[in-house]
């Protein structure tokens, strides 16, 4: 087998990975999350029930107009998209497609359809939610937009540079921390899910949607806490990776990045049961202080530690 | 006793010949003061400030069948000297209004509204003088509780009505907090002015459960049918109820339920107590997104339920009140069960009193948050937790003791933070204090009969009344003897009752992510206040629907046939 065959192979895998075993990550965190409430919980197939249910109910409208019915498939495709710029271990999937830059917009722009969603909607919830989810996205999305910078420039000190591991630094040590938090609320997780705030907002955003539509912003976020689980393993961790073997190896290296973000999973969900949701200034002041101590990091990184 | 007479003599000295009646109501000690029609609100105003009493409630009794017309009663409490005052009004059949004592007793809003809503006895004066009580398409004319107003009337529905609700200040967001909404289990319509993030004003529309079950204690249910009822207007602390009404009755009819009986009901309400406060902070955890607290809490909780249903055949809804005593024993061979699981649920709770105490977050979530100041929480009527987390020192079981708190040691636990993490510090000790009462209960109760004999014929016009703290407050009720061995007139007035009147000031600069939690922190039961039941309105009788008929039902309600 030739290497382009190997690397098409390769990407076709992971693309397969992000899209049908997302939503096993989530399975196993809820079963987690029961265990941790002393709950039976559901399968852990659950998730795919649910989507499968979803994808086949009625699409009710809540609101006329294309950005109300566009926003969850592209949500969902830029997220699908950011995945391949994650390097896992299988021929850079996109390589020299698009570089840290690329990666934060396609993010951002997932977010931004969120907020579309929102803003399309009469619903004072789904606008509540909007609002809170620029505040959330202009802040959590910071913090890991400066971890990667520092990231990057600990690499290979110079910006931009594609997502590449950046091997040991002590600054990475600070930067880890920033990005979890972040990836934490990135991911509508407790303590951050305010955007969506079931208690508060009834979801937020996304009270309008039902069906597909529902589905795909759901299956998004299934998607989201693969890659940024996987981008988190890549860059903080990096090991332990196969060399060589072709297929095969590329195949392990899939193998070994889904168990990393089943373990990673595992933290997030044990942040998720342990807290209460924060007030949206709580988690401004909270981000804001995290933006900082990400470019400390920086800092340090530009100086080589 | 002592304590009524020394009211009745500062009452005589400063309302002179004004106080047409000055007596004592029942055995209990409640005072009675009868002023003229014109002279309400200045009588109100000497209680409320001069008597430094507490507003409780209204009650507006239709007299016209003994030529007396209209009754107008406003029941406070002077806490400290353990005494109800009931001050009272009649008003002319062919003029019912009172002068409203809200502009100067504002706890009384939502009392006058009631009246007026259902006893067509006009609030003259009354600040919002909207409806609150009868459902938007009722017709103006028709009140339900008036005597010459059968129990079962069903006026056609009317379309296009809606709560007269007002509109947002300029440049703010209205956003509906129900009528259904996810934390809230029962139906209420909060439509909170907000701008941007910060709650700038609401209003406030609720009693859709109403189902009018004091009308039926007037009109269907005799004195012991009542109790049965009574327990069933709350799905949580229905205990309360009943026992509230047992004892108003027994305070009228001047017979005190046997010691034992009297023990057994303070087992039975501590017990309800513990499971409730339980029940609270799991839905407080669910509010603010932490449903390990929730799942946690209720799973401590539910060894009590299962104590409950082996002492007394049901997890809930005990049926064990009777007026004159109790039906069933807690006999001494159940005793080391209770210690048992009373042992396990304080070991669990004290570690989850300790997590909250330590999570740093959560009390983030709960300090300076539904700030209710103690001014406030007295000047509207606030009770239980509400009360004590903003400092204020009354409990029922201090105040006007029953059942067999006067026997045993309680200690009252209130908070100085006015917020709600106060109300939660409060109901966490609360619970751990229930189960040292349950214990020293258990170890102290007397043997003896469990029931004092009971005789239906009353007297018809004797009164009483007597309240029981519930979890969530305290629980009042007024009882007046009629015809047919049933209440000429049953008075029920739930702590959420009070404690929802303070909401709007308690979430006045809050954000709308507090709204929930807020509301949340005092506990509110909706159809308490509303008084609802499941039950049969025509036989009267309580029955049990099976998953399918409740299905067969839904669906005729669906094509519109249902029954109203």
């Amino acid at each position: 087998m030739n290497g382009t065959a190997s690397a098409m192979l390769g990407s076709l895998a992971w693309m397969a990975l992000v899209l049908f075993a997302s939503p096993l990550v989530e399975g196993v965190m809820r079963k987690v999350k029961a265990v941790i409430h002393s709950r039976k919980g559901p399968p852990i197939v659950q998730p795919y029930l649910d989507l499968a249910k979803l994808l086949v109910k009625e699409d009710l409208a809540g609101a006329p107009g294309l950005v109300a019915r566009l926003a969850p498939p592209a949500a969902f495709a830029c997220v699908l998209a950011a995945a391949f710029l994650v390097p896992v271990g299988v021929s850079p999937p996109a390589a020299g497609a698009g570089d840290l830059f690329v990666f934060i917009y396609l993010f951002t722009l997932s977010s931004a359809c969120v907020m579309a969603a929102g803003l399309a909607h009469a619903s004072p919830f789904s606008h509540l939610g909007s609002s809170r989810e620029m505040m959330m996205v202009l802040t959590a999305e910071a913090v890991i937009v400066v971890s990667l910078i520092a990231v990057a420039v600990a690499g290979r000190g110079a910006v931009p540079a594609s997502l590449g591991a950046a091997g040991f630094h002590w600054s990475s040590l600070l930067v880890l921390v920033c990005y979890l938090f972040a990836m934490q609320a990135l991911l509508g997780k407790l303590p951050f899910d305010i955007p969506e705030a079931e208690q508060e907002l009834m979801e937020g955003p996304f009270i309008e949607y039902s069906g597909p539509s529902l589905a795909l912003f759901k299956w998004t976020f299934y998607m989201k806490q693969l890659v940024l689980g996987a981008l988190f393993f890549h860059l903080f961790v990096g090991w332990p990776r196969i060399a060589g073997w072709g297929a095969l190896g590329a195949l392990g290296n899939l193998v070994i990045t889904f168990g990393a973000v089943l373990a990673l999973s595992l933290v997030v969900v044990l942040v998720d049961a342990t807290n209460p949701r924060l007030r949206i200034d709580q988690s401004l002041r909270f981000f804001g202080v995290l933006i900082g101590v990400a470019a400390v990091g920086a800092g340090l990184a530009a100086f080589g530690w | 006793m002592a304590e009524a007479s020394t009211l009745l003599s500062m009452l005589r000295a400063r309302l002179g010949p004004r106080l047409l009646q000055g007596t004592t109501l029942d055995q209990s000690g409640a005072v009675l003061a009868e002023v003229p029609r014109a002279e309400l609100r200045d009588a109100a105003s000497f209680v409320h400030s001069g008597l430094d009493a507490r507003f409780v409630i209204s009650v507006g009794t239709d007299c016209r069948p003994a030529g007396d017309g209209f009754r107008v009663d406003h029941v406070f409490s002077q806490d400290r000297r353990k005494t109800w005052i009931l001050l009272r009004a009649y008003a002319p059949a062919d003029d019912p209004s009172v002068p409203s004592i809200t502009p100067l007793v504002p706890a009384a809003g939502w009392a006058e509204r009631e009246f007026q809503d259902l006893l067509g006895i006009r609030a003259e004066g009354h600040p919002d003088p909207r409806r609150l009580v009868l459902p938007d398409d009722w017709p103006e004319a028709l009140h339900p509780l008036r005597r010459d107003v059968p129990y079962d009337v069903h006026p056609e529905p009317a379309s296009g009505t809606a709560p007269p609700l007002a509109a947002p200040p300029d440049g703010a967001m209205a956003v509906p907090i129900g009528p259904f909404f996810p934390v809230l289990e029962e139906p209420v319509f909060i439509k909170v002015f907000a701008d941007g993030e910060e709650v700038v004003g609401l209003d406030y529309r609720g009693f859709f459960n109403h189902r009018g079950i004091e009308k039926l204690g007037d009109s269907k249910l005799t004195y012991n049918e009542v109790p049965f009822v009574a327990e069933r207007i709350c799905g949580i602390c229905g205990f309360v109820h009943s026992t509230a009404y047992v004892q108003a009755l027994e305070n009228a009819a001047g017979i005190e339920a046997p010691l034992r009986a009297r023990y057994i009901r303070s087992i039975v309400l501590e017990l309800e107590r513990i499971h409730s406060h339980l029940l609270w902070l799991g839905i407080a955890g669910h509010i603010l997104g932490f449903d390990t607290v929730l799942m946690q809490a209720w799973r401590i909780r539910e060894p009590v339920m299962w104590l409950m249903e082996r002492m007394t055949g049901n997890r809930k809804s005990y049926g064990m009140n009777l007026v004159g005593g109790v039906r069933r024993d807690v006999p001494k061979g159940e005793h080391a069960e209770i210690l048992r699981v009373l042992e396990r649920v304080e070991k669990e709770w004290r570690k989850v009193v300790e997590a909250v105490l330590e999570d740093a977050t959560l009390l983030m979530r709960l300090s300076k948050v539904g700030v209710l100041s103690t001014l406030t929480a007295r000047e509207l009527g606030s009770v239980g937790p509400t009360a004590r987390g903003s400092n204020r020192p009354i409990d029922v079981r201090i105040d006007h003791p029953y059942a067999a708190y006067d026997r045993i040691e309680v200690k009252g636990v209130w908070k100085e933070s006015c917020d709600a993490a106060g109300r939660t510090l409060v109901r966490l000790e609360e619970a751990l204090e229930s189960i040292r009462q349950v214990r020293q209960l258990l170890a102290e109760m007397p043997d003896g009969p469990l029931m004092h004999v009971f005789d239906e014929a009353l007297p018809p016009g004797r009164e009483g009344v007597s309240a029981v703290e519930a979890g969530r407050g305290e629980v009042i009720h007024y009882v007046m003897t009629g015809e047919d061995a049933r209440p000429y007139r049953w008075r029920v007035r739930a702590p959420t009752y009070a404690n929802l009147q303070a909401l709007s000031a308690s979430l006045q600069g809050m954000s709308i992510a507090d709204v929930p939690i807020t509301l949340g922190s005092m506990d509110p039961c909706f159809s308490c206040t509303e008084r609802m039941q499941v039950l049969d309105v025509r036989s009267g009788d309580v029955r049990v629907y099976s998953p399918g008929e409740l299905k067969q039902m839904a669906r005729a309600a669906g094509r519109g046939r249902g029954r109203r």
